[in-house]
């Protein structure tokens, strides 16, 4: 009598378990392998950088994967697929069609995406451990990158409409769109500076924020940023003067960060611009330019502080801020 | 029994030692108010590890923009110094700390040229006479954009 219970009991468990195993085949004829694109131009580094770069980023920052095994099973294939797909947008180490300065761009965000340890992902490092980055990795990529630093002249000549600040009568309706929908504003030149910084680029920045974006660093408010604040980076060719001092010279570009959670689902509610040169020409293609750029960076790097990396630094007491005033 | 006790309560009492404050309670980000002024130019000093915003009104830009860099009457102007340091989210880049200084520079209806400091540190790093920083000052241009 035990016996034919038993058996009774089994049989739905062996259902379940064949139903199991038919769903896992059929899943595996819905796999659509990697599409496989050649290697156009491959990054150019020092071996031991290119080492690290192969062993740890490669599999998916590159047209030449060596997936293993279970990386090709559905359902695992679909998210590393779709990992894979993300990552060539955003870096692709076969498609290295780059300028010596954004080479350049690439390595110091390359750094801080390992020494932040963001990247390799840590979903991506559980099931392929052999990929982690060691701290003496780090250092060799640092090493690297910092020594691209000097390969980057920086213009020292002076022209002669320096004095002369360019002064057209503005016109809102003619001012530049980015194509995500940011029209270019000459307001942000009346609002306060939040902040000034520099990059290894050899560029002096200034930073302003409107009233929104003021009042959020003024009482710590911006996780997130409330909806309309707008930050504006202006920022120029770094001119050296006597004493070592430096200024800011040519005009580079004016960057736009502008919050709006509803539009900019994609870019953690930020809407970038960038427009450069004196004709202020827009950065991107198409709408979404920034979810292949600006946003991995700022996503990854910037959590902190609501994405956004000028955000001045959180170093005055009141007490001191209290003398200035008197 | 006693040895026992106090050693409990030595444990307890290293305990309650451990109540760490946030470092950062009393500190502040500051945004400088310039109230009038509009932001002319920029500098930095890698030697000292500084960075400078000018500010000024409608006077100090026209002295600024013209070619003999004469303060015109009415000018008003406010060098803000800041301690600048590497950028704590990206290795590669600086950004503005503490506020240093602010220096103001104001040329009355008469012509007559006043200046003042107010610095934020008791030793202060401007050593230079009156004369010296504002002709420093005047030496800025307006930062060049379409």
């Amino acid at each position: 009598m035990d016996s034919v219970k038993k058996k009774s009991n089994v049989k739905p468990i062996a259902i379940v378990f064949l139903a199991v195993l038919g769903i896992f085949a059929v899943l595996q004829f819905t796999n659509q392998p990697l599409e496989g694109q050649p290697v156009s131009k491959k990054i150019e580094a020092p071996r031991e950088v290119l080492a690290i770069l192969e062993n740890s980023c490669f599999n998916c920052h590159s047209n030449q994967q060596n997936l293993s095994w279970y990386d090709k099973i559905a359902p695992i294939s679909w998210a590393v697929n779709k990992d894979v797909k993300r990552a060539r947008e955003v870096l692709n180490f076969s498609e290295w069609n780059y300028s010596p300065a954004e080479h350049q761009g690439k390595m110091y965000a390359i750094l801080n995406m390992m020494q932040s340890g963001k990247m390799p992902l840590h979903e991506y490092t559980l099931l392929h451990p052999s990929a982690k980055i060691t701290e003496k990795d780090i250092e060799t990529v640092k090493k690297y990158t910092f020594s691209l630093s000097s390969l980057s002249p920086v213009k020292q000549e002076k022209d002669l409409l320096h004095n002369v600040q360019a002064n057209h009568s503005p016109d809102p309706a003619k001012f530049p769109v980015s194509p995500n929908g940011i029209r270019y504003t000459d307001e942000f030149k009346n609002w306060k500076v939040i902040s000034m910084s520099t990059l290894f680029d050899k560029s002096i920045r200034v930073i302003y924020g409107n009233d929104i974006a003021v009042k959020a660093i003024e009482t710590e408010n911006f996780h997130p940023w409330p909806d309309g604040s707008i930050v504006v980076k202006s920022v120029w060719k770094q001119e050296n003067y006597a004493d070592g001092e430096v200024r800011a010279g040519e005009f580079i570009n004016a960057q736009f960060m502008v919050k709006d959670s509803k539009k900019y689902t994609d870019t953690e509610g930020w809407g970038f611009a960038k427009f450069s040169g004196n004709d202020l020409h827009p950065t991107g293609k198409t709408a979404s330019f920034a979810k292949e750029s600006c946003i991995a960076c700022h996503r990854q790097l910037a959590e902190k502080t609501g994405y956004l990396f000028d955000v001045p630094m959180k170093v005055n007491t009141e007490r001191l801020i209290k003398n200035l005033e008197k | 029994m006693k040895k026992i006790l106090f050693i409990i309560l030595s444990v307890c009492a290293l305990f309650t030692a451990c109540k760490i404050d946030e470092p950062d309670k009393d500190l502040k980000r500051v945004v400088f108010d310039p109230g009038d002024l509009k932001f002319i130019s920029t500098s930095l000093n890698p030697k000292k590890k500084t960075s400078s915003a000018l500010y000024g009104n409608a006077e100090a830009l026209a002295s600024l923009s013209g070619e003999n860099n004469q303060l015109k009457n009415g000018s008003v102007m406010k060098l803000v110094t800041w301690k600048y340091h590497d950028n704590p989210q990206y290795t590669g880049g600086t950004i503005t700390g503490e506020l240093l200084s602010i220096e103001t520079i104001q040329a009355d209806h008469n012509g007559d040229v006043s200046y003042q400091i107010k610095s934020t540190s008791e030793n202060k790093d401007i050593n230079a006479s009156k004369e010296e920083r504002i002709q420093y000052i005047m030496s800025y241009r307006p930062v060049k954009r379409p």
